[in-house]
């Protein structure tokens, strides 16, 4: 015992090390809410594909500024644009466009013009309506806004590239370019706009509150200098930060009030500070080694995975107590004795709840593995030091001011098992309302997988969301169109087709917008169509006349030849339109995958069938997949329950017997199915975390089943103390979660909340028949 | 490709006498007023063998916008308003450019405004303002500011002259072609705006 006792302090050192050198070497904690979501590996493609646009959609930040002042919106613009690529932990900060990008964009695009047709355009010449695009070129040459040279009309006779430049689609649909920056006005307001990448990953929390920080800083010194000065903010980072910063206030809250209650109420039970000091270290060494092995084994946890891990102190606690209020029982003089007599309720307790942890690992959300390890592992360290260290360092006497306090606690017994059946009726009426109420609730009981409603928003940022949408029309989603198709050529041709549907869609309503590399870049084919056209119906028919009109020299008609296909490599990284190549996913063995992002989307299903008609296209809704995902989770949490459920029941079984199992399964059993129905009742759907709580709610109720029934009358108060204990102090740290705004975490909370306090009242139930007394007892 | 700021300046020599014109007793117009005339425009372009003569009438209304509408040699109109830009030929629309998409043009329209309301310090951003005055009457030349803007750099200079109203505009560009723009029979009213340059400056968001 002494040689195990040892080795457990050489462990624990060696856990405290590690986990001391990682801390100090800065550890990054996951803060992505979808990190804790298994990777479906359904179709590596879409799964690529959703990776690459959640990067694209998660690293990108817009800001908007505004002042009545033009000018000082504008050099406030300039200050926050140059702060934010002075601080390095921007990638691409984009402010001002010159012009001489949009020149060197047309230089670019002039060789292939007669490839290069506006939809409108095509569709006139193959209608055969040339003569409207001649008016058209007409009337620009000779209107007040001249945009054209002799050298211009004779390259490019009919104007058709500032056409088609100037129909290029524009993801911002309602900002101008005022003299070189993208600007819009709202009133009396002059907003100017920037966009930026975050150099990195914004989910990381150390990268996004240095990036918060930094930005904070530059929005102070350009509020000191105006005062008036709106800066609204849109970007991923900032909403990680927020909620990162919120749980982590949360997580401390949670923590000091837990922390203090537990103290306070050790310390209110057993007058002394050795109890409390031994209940420290029995918790400390659950919580150094559950963090170090999770971190040797994960490399990284996430800030969930922690939350709830600090919360399962309240777990390791039950055993520590259940040896400590043995105290209170007169003729266990030593603590070897103590030990022994509470051993087979503490093991046996501490076998339910682990199974009940461990099964949390057959769910495969990575999140979950990690609060399965952390809390497991917690779990066995503290049990490790309620056995190995305890006895040797609890040297007290038994405890002689218990009276009224074992009294108390033995009081919830005597509400089950009274001789004189003075609380029959109570516990009847008791009965009939928490059945009544559970029927209620039944009634009202709805599932929720929605994953938009487990995103705690913080809502200042939400608010300057909305604000941001309106003024510039950003209306973008997450859903997008995934165009698979053999090579490059074909990615396009499929677009081409593609595109004249969501412009139907348009039309109908379906949805407000779509970027898409086709629209600026056409197929080869396409170009080469487009030329044809050109050539024949506009070139052949109208070039002489036309020159004519306007007086110019007769020259050779323009070279319509095939100059190639405008490709994508051709845009340049710093153009306006270097964002289209974050559209091209590349080729790789499975072909060429291109995006095309939506806008508006008001009506999913009718787009769904609308784009799914075109081969090789596929509607990809990350948030309703996860919705989906959710649900199917959710019932495969109820699966794993009732699995714990039925491996719980042979471990009872062994020890009570068929009959006296059956009495302890009793209370666990009442408390996991009218939690649910009561939770509803407060409003609260049942979601996949309430079932992941309800699996806690089984371990927690086989606990204090098992306590109740392991004991004898003598001992029945400290038994009833250490589970009142036991009682108090989960709800301190569990219940305490039903307070958190993350709703994943209020919904896991409140049904630990009302669980435990259900399998507190009922536990006395797997006592009360002591016919059947266990072989263990009988036999030690 | 587009120049509009180009046009902005023909817009505000347009009005300029309203502003400029002050000591001949010509106020700025108010809201609701409006000033109509007739122009030719002879768009010298080097190569072209003839300058490119147009001319027809224009309408500038305080606070709607521009109607430009060329009668020869063909039918065609041009319409400004802070919503954007709309062409027709022969009355039927061939072009429709909404502010957002064309820039400059929102800004434009706030120049346009400050030179009606006697406001040049609009124009002052962009250009040096030089002026003179003589029997004749004004002349006012405007020179780009070396700056960053792509749409001032085309021009080299615009001379204004007039009398109460304008009489002609110059517009000079580095590649040698020009302009010259001459008013005629100029109205100001402040009569409701009817037909259709009412329709076409009611015209909500091209």
């Amino acid at each position: 015992m002494k040689r195990a006792a040892l080795l457990w302090l050489v462990l624990v050192l060696a856990a405290s090390a590690y986990l001391l050198i990682r801390l100090l070497g800065g550890v990054q904690f996951q803060t992505d809410f979808t990190a804790l979501l298994p990777q479906e590996e359904r179709d590596p493609g879409v799964q690529q594909a959703k990776d690459h646009v959640a990067q694209i959609l998660n690293r990108r930040i817009v800001v908007l500024i505004g002042d009545r002042e033009r000018a000082t919106a504008r050099a406030a613009g300039a200050a926050l644009a140059e702060a934010l690529r002075h601080s390095g932990l921007a990638a691409s900060v984009t402010y001002t466009t010159n012009g001489d990008g949009l020149r060197k964009l047309g230089e670019i695009f002039f060789p292939y013009r007669f490839g290069l047709l506006t939809a409108g355009d095509r569709a006139l010449l193959q209608q055969g309506r040339g003569e409207e695009i001649v008016a058209r070129a007409l009337a620009s040459v000779y209107g007040p806004i001249g945009i054209a040279d002799a050298n211009l009309l004779r390259r490019d006779p009919f104007l058709l590239l500032p056409t088609y430049l100037s129909d290029l689609p524009r993801p911002l649909p309602r900002l101008t370019l005022d003299d070189g920056i993208l600007s819009t006005q709202d009133g009396q307001e002059h907003y100017v706009l920037i966009t930026a990448e975050v150099a990195g990953d914004p989910f990381a929390l150390a990268l996004a509150e240095r990036f918060v920080a930094r930005f904070d800083q530059a929005e102070q010194r350009l509020r000191a200098a105006t005062p008036d000065l709106r800066v609204l903010r849109l970007g991923a980072v900032f909403y990680a930060e927020a909620g990162a910063a919120a749980a982590t206030r949360e997580t401390s809250a949670i923590s000091i009030v837990s922390l203090l209650g537990t103290v306070l109420l050790v310390l209110a039970v057993f007058r002394a500070l050795r109890p409390l000091g031994l209940t420290l270290l029995a918790i400390g060494t659950g919580v150094i080694c559950a963090f170090a092995v999770s971190l040797w084994l994960f490399g990284t946890l996430h800030v969930a995975a922690l939350l709830f891990g600090v919360s399962l102190i309240g777990i390791a606690l039950d055993y520590c107590l259940q040896y400590l209020t043995a105290r209170f029982n007169s003729e266990d003089g030593t603590p070897a004795q103590r030990l022994r007599r509470v051993l087979p309720g503490i093991v046996l307790g501490i076998t339910t709840t682990l199974i009940g942890y461990l099964t949390l690992l057959l769910a495969p959300f990575p999140g979950l593995r990690q609060v399965a390890v952390f809390s497991a592992v917690g779990l066995v360290a503290s049990f490790a030091t309620v056995l190995l260290w305890l006895p040797a360092l609890d040297q007290a006497a038994p405890l002689a001011h218990g009276e009224g306090l074992l009294r108390a606690a033995g009081w919830l017994w005597e509400l089950w098992e009274e001789p004189r059946r003075r609380y029959r009726w109570p516990r009847q009426v008791l009965c009939a309302m928490l059945a009544v109420a559970a029927l209620l609730g039944a009634w009202r009981l709805r599932a929720e997988d929605d994953i938009r409603r487990y995103e705690a928003l913080s809502p200042p940022l939400k608010q300057q969301e909305a604000e941001l949408r309106r003024l510039t029309g950003i209306n973008g989603g997450t859903e997008f169109l995934l165009v698979r198709a053999a090579d490059e050529e074909s990615a396009l041709e499929t677009e081409e087709s593609l595109l004249d549907r969501l412009q139907r869609g348009k039309a109908e309503g379906v949805l407000s917008g779509f970027q898409a590399i086709a629209q600026v870049i056409p197929s080869a084919a396409r170009q080469r169509d487009n030329r044809a056209l050109v050539r024949d119906r506009l070139i052949a028919p109208f070039l002489t006349s036309y020159d004519k009109r306007l007086g110019l020299s007769a020259s050779a008609a323009p070279d319509v030849g095939d100059p190639g296909p405008l490709t994508l490599a051709a845009i340049p990284a710093g153009s306006p339109l270097a964002l289209l190549r974050d559209l091209d996913l590349g080729t790789g063995s499975g072909g060429t995958m291109h995006v095309v992002l939506l806008y508006g989307v008001a009506r999913l299903g009718a787009l769904r069938q609308l784009a799914e008609a075109v081969p090789g296209v596929r509607l990809v809704d990350p948030v309703g997949d996860l919705t989906q995902l959710l649900g199917q989770y959710r019932r495969r949490a109820v699966l794993v329950l009732a699995l714990s459920a039925l491996l719980m029941l042979p471990v009872v079984g062994w020890r009570y017997g068929l009959r006296g199992g059956m009495r302890v399964a009793l209370p666990p059993a009442i408390a996991v199915l009218a939690t649910p129905p009561l939770v509803a009742l407060a409003g609260v759907p049942f979601t996949f975390f309430n079932a992941m709580a309800l699996v806690l709610v089984l371990s927690v109720g086989f606990d204090y089943a098992v306590f109740c029934r392991e004991t004898d009358a003598a001992h029945r108060p400290a038994t009833m103390l250490g589970v009142w204990l036991a009682m108090a102090t989960t709800l301190l740290s569990f219940g305490l979660l039903g307070a958190s705004r993350v709703f994943a975490v209020h919904a896991f909370g409140i049904t630990l909340l009302v669980g435990t306090l259900l399998a507190f009242v009922a536990a006395p139930v797997a006592g009360t028949s002591t016919t059947n007394r266990s072989r263990l007892s009988k036999g030690g | 490709m587009m120049r509009p700021l180009r046009f902005a300046l023909l817009l505000v020599m347009a009005a300029a006498p309203l502003a400029f014109g002050r000591p001949l007793e010509q106020p700025p117009l108010h809201p609701g007023e409006s000033l109509s005339g007739r122009f030719v425009q002879e768009r010298h372009l080097a190569g072209l063998s003839a300058p490119l003569v147009s001319q027809g009438r224009f309408l500038l209304a305080a606070g709607k916008g521009l109607v430009w509408h060329t009668e020869k040699p063909f039918d065609t109109t041009i319409v400004i308003t802070p919503a954007g830009l709309l062409q027709l030929v022969d009355g039927r629309e061939v072009q429709r450019l909404p502010a957002a998409r064309a820039p400059f043009l929102a800004r434009l329209y706030t120049m346009l405004g400050g030179a009606l309301g006697g406001d040049w310090s609009a124009m002052a951003q962009d250009f040096s303002v030089e002026r003179r005055s003589g029997e004749a009457g004004w002349t006012i030349l405007l020179k780009p500011l070396a700056g960053d803007d792509p749409a001032a750099a085309p021009l080299q200079s615009i001379a204004v002259t007039g009398r109460a109203f304008v009489d002609s505009v110059e517009i000079r560009r580095p590649n040698g072609d020009w302009d010259h723009l001459r008013f005629s029979d100029e109205v100001r009213s402040s009569a409701p705006l009817a037909g259709a340059d009412a329709r076409l400056l009611e015209t909500d968001a091209p």
